[in-house]
C-alpha cells in the first residue's frame, strides 16, 4: 500500500476518525462520573460501587454496545432486505439506544448494590466527600461509619453513575457506528470498538487512582487531563482502526 | 423476537448471575480477596479458598468467550446440536476455570508460608469441584442466551457469537463484583463485628475464621451468600438482560429510548426511597462527633 493510498484512506475517513475521537472523549469523561469504590467499597469502607473503574465502565458501556449494534442492523436493513448506510439522524438514534442501554445496566447495578448495603450489611448510603448531598441536601457525615470513607450509593452518586453510563454507552456506540462507516463489518467493528473503549476506559483510571464518587468528587477536576490523554489515544486508535480494517475491506495490506 | 424469548433470556441471566456470584464467593475472587490475602499477613491464617485469577469481569468474559467459541466450532463445523455444543463449550470453560483456580490457590498460599498460611490439599479438593460446577452453570446460561441473540432464526444479532458471550460475561462479572460480593466482603467475612457497624479500616484482615461448627470453609460462605448476595446478583443481571431486551422488543426507535430513560428515572426514584428508609431505620452513627446535624 503506497503512501498516497494511506493518505487518501485517512482523508476519506476523516469524519470517522473525528467520531472515534469524540466517542473516546465521551468514554473518558463518563468514567469520571461513575462512582467507583474499588476494593474498599466491597467491604463497605468507601462510597461507590465495589469494583474497578475499567471493569464497571466496560461492563455498562459494552452492554450498551450490544443494544446499539442491534439497532444499527435494524436501521440499516430496509424492508426489502437491501442494506444501506445509516445517516446522521439514525446514528443519533443508535447512540441514544446504546447510551440508554448502558444507563439501565449501571442503574440496576447501583440499585441492587444498595439493596445489599442496606439490607445485607445494614449500613445507610453516605458520601464522605461532601457534608451534604448536593442533590437532596441530606447530611452525610453523621451516617458515615467510623474508620471508613463512606458506603453505598447516595442519590448524588446514583445520578452521577447514570450520567457516566450514558456517556460511556454513547461513546462506545458512536465508535461502533464510525467503524461501521469505515468497513461495514459488524464483527470487525465490534471487536475494534471494544478495544478502543477499553483504551479510553483505562487511561482515565490513572486520574481516578482507585476510587471516585462522581461529579462532586474533587478528583473530577482532573477531567481535562483525561480528555487530552484520550484525545491523543483516540486519534491513534482512529488512524489504526481506519487503516487496518479499512485496508482489509479494500483488499490491500 | 417474542416476549417469551425475552423472558427466557432473563431467566437464564438470573441463574447465571446467582451462580457467578456464588462461584466467586467460594473462591474468594475479586475485591473481598484482598481481605483473605491480607488475613494471614496480619496474623490470622485460615482455611478459606484463595483465588485471585483476575477481576471477575475479565475472567468471566474469558470463560464465556471460550465456551461460545467451542460451541460455535461444534455447531458450524460438526453440525452438532446447539444444546450439546453449548454444554460442551461450558464444560471446556469450567475446565479452564479449574486450572486457573488450582494454580491460583497453590501459588497464593505457597507464597504465604512465612505467615503460617499453608497449602491445604483437602481445601483444594473439597472446593475445586464446587467452583467449577458454578462456573459451568454460569457459562452454560450465558452462552445459551448469547446463542439466542446470535441465532439467525431468533434475534439475529450482528455481532459474532463469542463476542456477544464475552460482553455478557463482562457484564455479569461487573454486576457480581458490584452487588453480591459486597454481601460476602462486607458481611460474611466480618461476621464477628456488630451488624451495621461498618468495617473500620483498622480491622482489615481480621476475617471471621470460625464457623457455626468448627473452622469456617468457603463452602460455608457460599451457603450464607446463597441466601441473599447470590440471588440479588441474579436479580440484577436478570433485570439488565430483561429490561434492555424488553424495551427493544416491545417498542422501537425513539420510543424504546424514551422507555429506557423512564426506567432509569424510576430506578433513581426507587433508590431515593430506600436511601430514606435506611437513614430512618438505622439513624446516624453514635460515634460521630462532628457538628453536622443528622
Amino acid at each position: 500500500m503506497t503512501d498516497i493510498t494511506v493518505g487518501l484512506m485517512l482523508t476519506d475517513n476523516l469524519p470517522s476518525i473525528i467520531g472515534i475521537i469524540l466517542g473516546g472523549i465521551c468514554i473518558a469523561v463518563g468514567v469520571h462520573f461513575v462512582p467507583v469504590g474499588g476494593a474498599p467499597a466491597a467491604m463497605a469502607q468507601a462510597t461507590g460501587i465495589g469494583t474497578g473503574t475499567v471493569q464497571l465502565a466496560a461492563g455498562s458501556g459494552l452492554t450498551g454496545l450490544l443494544a446499539a449494534g442491534y439497532m444499527y442492523m435494524t436501521l440499516s436493513t430496509l424492508p426489502s432486505g437491501v442494506i444501506v448506510e445509516p445517516g446522521i439522524s439514525q446514528i443519533i438514534l443508535i447512540c441514544a439506544t446504546g447510551a440508554v442501554g448502558a444507563m439501565i445496566m449501571i442503574s440496576v447495578t447501583m440499585l441492587v448494590g444498595n439493596w445489599v448495603y442496606i439490607y445485607g450489611v445494614g449500613v445507610p448510603p453516605a458520601s464522605a466527600k461532601k457534608d451534604y448531598d448536593p442533590i437532596t441536601g441530606d447530611s452525610q457525615a453523621p451516617y458515615v461509619a467510623a474508620g471508613t470513607v463512606g458506603q453505598g450509593m447516595p442519590t448524588v452518586c446514583f445520578v452521577s453513575g447514570a450520567m457516566g453510563g450514558f456517556l460511556g454507552g454513547l461513546g462506545g456506540s458512536l465508535i461502533y457506528c464510525m467503524l461501521m462507516w469505515v468497513n461495514g463489518d459488524p464483527a470487525i467493528s465490534s471487536i475494534f470498538a471494544i478495544g478502543v473503549f477499553l483504551v479510553n476506559a483505562v487511561l482515565p483510571s490513572y486520574n481516578i487512582q482507585g476510587t471516585i464518587e462522581g461529579f462532586h468528587d474533587p478528583k473530577f477536576k482532573r477531567v481535562p487531563k483525561a480528555i487530552l490523554a484520550c484525545f491523543i489515544a483516540s486519534l491513534l486508535c482512529g488512524i489504526i482502526a481506519v487503516m487496518i480494517p479499512g485496508a482489509a475491506m479494500i483488499g490491500g495490506a | 423476537m417474542g416476549m417469551g424469548l425475552v423472558a427466557l433470556m432473563g431467566a437464564a441471566a438470573t441463574v447465571a448471575g446467582c451462580s457467578e456470584d456464588l462461584e466467586s464467593d467460594i473462591g474468594s475472587q475479586s475485591n473481598p480477596n484482598s481481605q483473605v490475602q491480607l488475613a494471614a499477613q496480619v496474623g490470622y491464617p485460615h482455611r478459606i479458598f484463595n483465588k485471585a485469577i483476575s477481576g471477575e469481569p475479565p475472567s468471566n468474559a474469558m470463560y464465556c468467550a471460550v465456551g461460545a467459541g467451542v460451541a460455535m466450532v461444534l455447531i458450524q463445523s460438526m453440525s452438532a446440536s446447539p444444546l450439546l455444543a453449548i454444554a460442551v463449550g461450558a464444560f471446556v470453560a469450567a475446565l479452564l476455570n479449574g486450572v486457573f483456580s488450582t494454580t491460583s490457590y497453590m501459588g497464593r498460599n505457597a507464597s504465604q508460608t512465612r505467615f503460617n498460611q499453608y497449602v491445604y490439599l483437602d481445601v483444594l479438593r473439597n472446593h475445586i469441584l464446587g467452583i467449577m460446577g458454578h462456573a459451568y452453570i454460569t457459562t452454560f446460561c450465558i452462552v445459551g442466551l448469547s446463542y439466542v441473540m446470535w441465532n439467525q432464526d431468533l434475534i439475529n444479532h450482528p455481532f459474532p457469537f463469542p463476542v456477544i458471550a464475552m460482553i455478557w460475561g463482562l457484564a455479569v462479572g461487573a454486576i457480581g463484583s458490584s452487588t453480591g460480593d459486597v454481601h460476602y466482603g462486607a458481611e460474611r467475612e466480618f461476621q464477628d463485628f456488630k451488624f451495621g457497624a461498618g468495617l473500620n479500616a483498622a480491622d482489615s484482615g481480621n476475617i471471621t475464621r470460625y464457623a457455626e461448627a468448627g473452622i469456617r470453609s468457603s463452602m460455608d460462605n457460599a451457603w450464607f451468600c446463597s441466601k441473599f448476595g447470590g440471588p440479588a446478583t441474579g436479580i440484577a443481571f436478570g433485570m439488565v438482560v430483561f429490561l434492555d431486551n424488553w424495551r427493544s422488543t416491545a417498542f422501537s426507535g425513539w420510543i424504546s429510548v424514551a422507555v429506557g430513560t423512564a426506567i432509569v428515572i424510576l430506578l433513581i426514584l426507587y433508590n431515593r426511597q430506600i436511601e430514606i428508609y435506611a437513614r430512618k431505620k438505622y439513624g446516624p452513627y453514635p460515634e460521630y462527633s462532628g457538628d453536622i446535624e443528622a
